[in-house]
């Protein structure tokens, strides 16, 4: 009995640990966005603020473009914010259209030969900086650079393999004779699909544009070599504190951070029966 | 309502063919069973009927129409699946509603048709629910009545029974029979159960290797099967063969097997000699006390309430099963004689497996 406690003891002690580990920086983020300048240093350190402010939210939500001005960089925030929401939403909302289109094709009709989702793969095995040069240069010639047109193609590009993937193992968890006997019964392939496959998969395809649509809002690489002045995601914002030279921006750069994981998170809890049935795959389904 | 005709219809999976040459013609109303071990190609038989499948070769009619190029929505067939098929997602009624739907039906008649359908079947309170939540027999109802609700020309039925535990089983092929002497339509079935094809059937159609063996009533193919595979099939238990040969024995035929020997009433000169196969029954061998027959001793008893299966071990490589009255005094160890039924014997080609001295 009491060995049986002192085994759960541990057991909770490190998965409070490290929850900790991984929670902590988050709420760190959180807590510095709500300081003034004076508490982002301190020791010992502020584990909450003691005169709690919205100064950093206000400042980089202000309507206005990011300025330099007397050494003094003041980043502002809801561009980006747009930017981001625009192009992370319109390529993983095409890239979940045109990849599970091909998944269905692949898995039900072979299209494109046996070995095409793994070619289609090898794309993610390059590093996304070899492509991203490349781009660059194809950009420049066909007036692609620094758009959202621009953006959007490459990340489309960039999460097909994904969505394919994903869509492929929740189209073959509907069974084929479903398909088979609404055809029996008189539908069209189209109806088919709008009446069986897409109802019986429609968690898998939430799940999918959540991955991917966290995917493009999060990703730097392609974004800072593709865009310059027009377009200008949240991660390329958050990267430009770096140059600040005039000490350390931190409360208005937590307040950045803290508004753009709030979509991802706000996403996850209002699809969450779906996540849960989507990201356990074929497991929970039978 | 209407008849089918399979002309020459072939299937082939790269070199190899699933159906080869399948022709047959199935009369408007009647209840044909397709039945061999898996992998015969009587499934696929049945998805080339529907047009799930292109065959390679040959043409399917319906009710006299050519329809090999159709697609399966244009063929107006109903189709039971082996797993049923209910969608998933749908309530008992959309199910069921689902082929009207398509077919654009008033919302009113598609009401009135699902709960007559309903009615008939027995699965009137069930409509609000969704298929996860019904019983074994419930969803095969379901599915009966998805089909019947559409008035199809023709009843397409792959192993609707095999997801059924053993009495529901028994239960449902009554039923199914019911059903169909009620529609008199054309049912296609495909079972790998020769008891469902026995009980079922007007006809049975009994295939091997995609190629049709033997058409006939049940009970004609039963008692008379064209060879040794068709022969081995149907039965429970299966029929005794006993390897041995055909040869002349004064002037008349005799066969000869390890502890077995039978002299025919044929004249030599019925068939050459050659090595044989005698197939019979375990319903007709004989148990006898004193003389006659072959000596051997009861290995095995299986006592089954309103028969009893006996084994007999006689000196050949395999035992001899009978079937006995149950209140025959039996016990393991016994030593006793056995006989066969003199009119039942079948002789097969060792070779061939063809039927011989029909």
């Amino acid at each position: 009995m009491k060995r049986r406690w002192l085994v759960a003891f541990v057991r909770h002690a490190a998965l409070l640990a490290w929850t900790a580990v991984t929670l902590i920086p988050v709420y760190w983020m959180l807590n510095t966005s709500f300081k003034h300048s004076g508490e982002w240093v301190t020791w010992p350190p502020h584990w909450v603020p003691e005169q709690p402010t919205l100064e950093n939210y206000a400042q980089v939500l202000t309507p206005g473009s990011t300025i330099f001005d007397l050494g003094r960089q003041t980043l502002k925030v809801l561009k980006p914010l747009w930017d981001s929401l625009f192009t992370a939403t319109a390529s993983a909302l095409v890239a979940v259209a045109l990849g599970s289109a091909l998944a269905y094709s692949w898995a039900r009709f072979g299209t494109g030969g046996k070995n095409y989702p793994y070619s289609v793969l090898t794309i993610r095995m390059l590093p996304p900086i070899v492509i991203a040069v490349p781009f660059l240069v194809y950009y420049v010639s066909l007036h692609l650079l620094d758009t959202y047109t621009g953006l959007i193609l490459v990340y489309i590009a960039t999460s097909l393999p994904y969505v394919i993937w994903m869509m492929l193992a929740f189209i073959e968890d509907v069974p084929r004779e479903l398909e088979s006997a609404a055809r029996v019964m008189g539908a069209s392939r189209f109806r088919v699909l709008s009446s069986v496959v897409l109802p019986l998969t429609v968690s898998g395809l939430v799940a999918t544009f959540l991955f991917v649509f966290i995917l493009n809002w999060s990703e730097l690489l392609l974004a800072l070599t593709l865009t310059n002045t027009q377009v200008s995601t949240i991660p390329i914002t958050l990267n430009k504190f770096q140059s600040v030279n005039e000490g350390r921006d931190y409360g208005p750069q937590a307040a950045i951070g803290a508004i753009a994981t709030l979509p991802v998170v706000a996403l996850g809890f209002l699809i969450q029966k779906h996540l849960v049935k989507g990201f356990s795959f074929g497991l929970l389904r039978k | 309502m209407a008849g089918i005709r399979l002309a020459g219809l072939t299937k082939a999976f790269g070199a190899s063919r699933a159906v080869d040459g399948v022709s047959l013609d199935i009369p408007d109303g009647e209840f044909v069973v397709l039945v061999g071990p898996s992998g015969c190609g009587k499934t696929t038989t049945l998805n080339m009927i529907a047009g799930l499948e292109a065959p390679t070769a040959g043409d399917v009619y319906i009710g006299g129409e050519r329809v090999t190029d159709q697609e399966p929505r244009d063929r107006q067939l109903g189709m039971v699946f082996q797993s049923l098929a209910l969608f998933p997602h749908m309530s008992v009624f959309d199910n069921i509603a689902f082929p009207l739907r398509i077919r654009k039906t008033p919302p009113a008649e598609v009401r009135a048709r699902v709960e007559a359908v309903a009615e008939t079947v027995r699965v009137a309170l069930l409509l609000g629910k969704r298929p996860a939540t019904l019983s074994g027999g419930e969803a095969q109802r379901v599915a009966l009545a998805r089909t019947i609700v559409m008035r199809p020309r023709a009843f397409l039925m792959d192993e609707p029974l095999s997801s059924l535990d053993a009495r529901l089983r028994v239960e449902m092929r009554t039923e199914l029979k019911r059903l169909h002497a009620a529609l008199r339509a054309t049912f296609v079935y495909v079972t790998h159960d020769q008891a469902e094809a026995m009980t079922m059937a007007d006809r049975i159609v009994v295939m091997q290797c995609g190629v049709i063996q033997q058409v006939g009533p049940p009970l004609a193919v039963y008692a008379d099967p064209v060879n040794h595979f068709v022969a081995g099939f149907f039965g429970v238990p299966p029929m005794n063969f006993v390897d041995g040969a055909l040869a002349a024995d004064a002037g008349r035929l005799a066969f000869r097997a390890a502890g077995v020997t039978i002299v025919l009433d044929r004249p030599a000169e019925a068939v050459t000699a050659r090595d044989a196969v005698l197939g019979v029954r375990p319903e007709h061998v004989r148990l006898r006390d004193g003389t006659g027959g072959w000596p051997a001793t009861v290995g095995l008893l299986e006592p089954l309430g309103d028969e009893t299966i006996v084994f007999l071990d006689y000196g050949g490589p395999t035992s001899i099963v009978a079937k006995v009255d149950p209140d025959e005094k039996i016990a393991v160890g016994d030593h006793r004689r056995f006989m066969f039924d003199r009119g039942k014997l079948l002789f097969f080609d060792g070779t061939t497996g063809e039927r011989i001295l029909r």
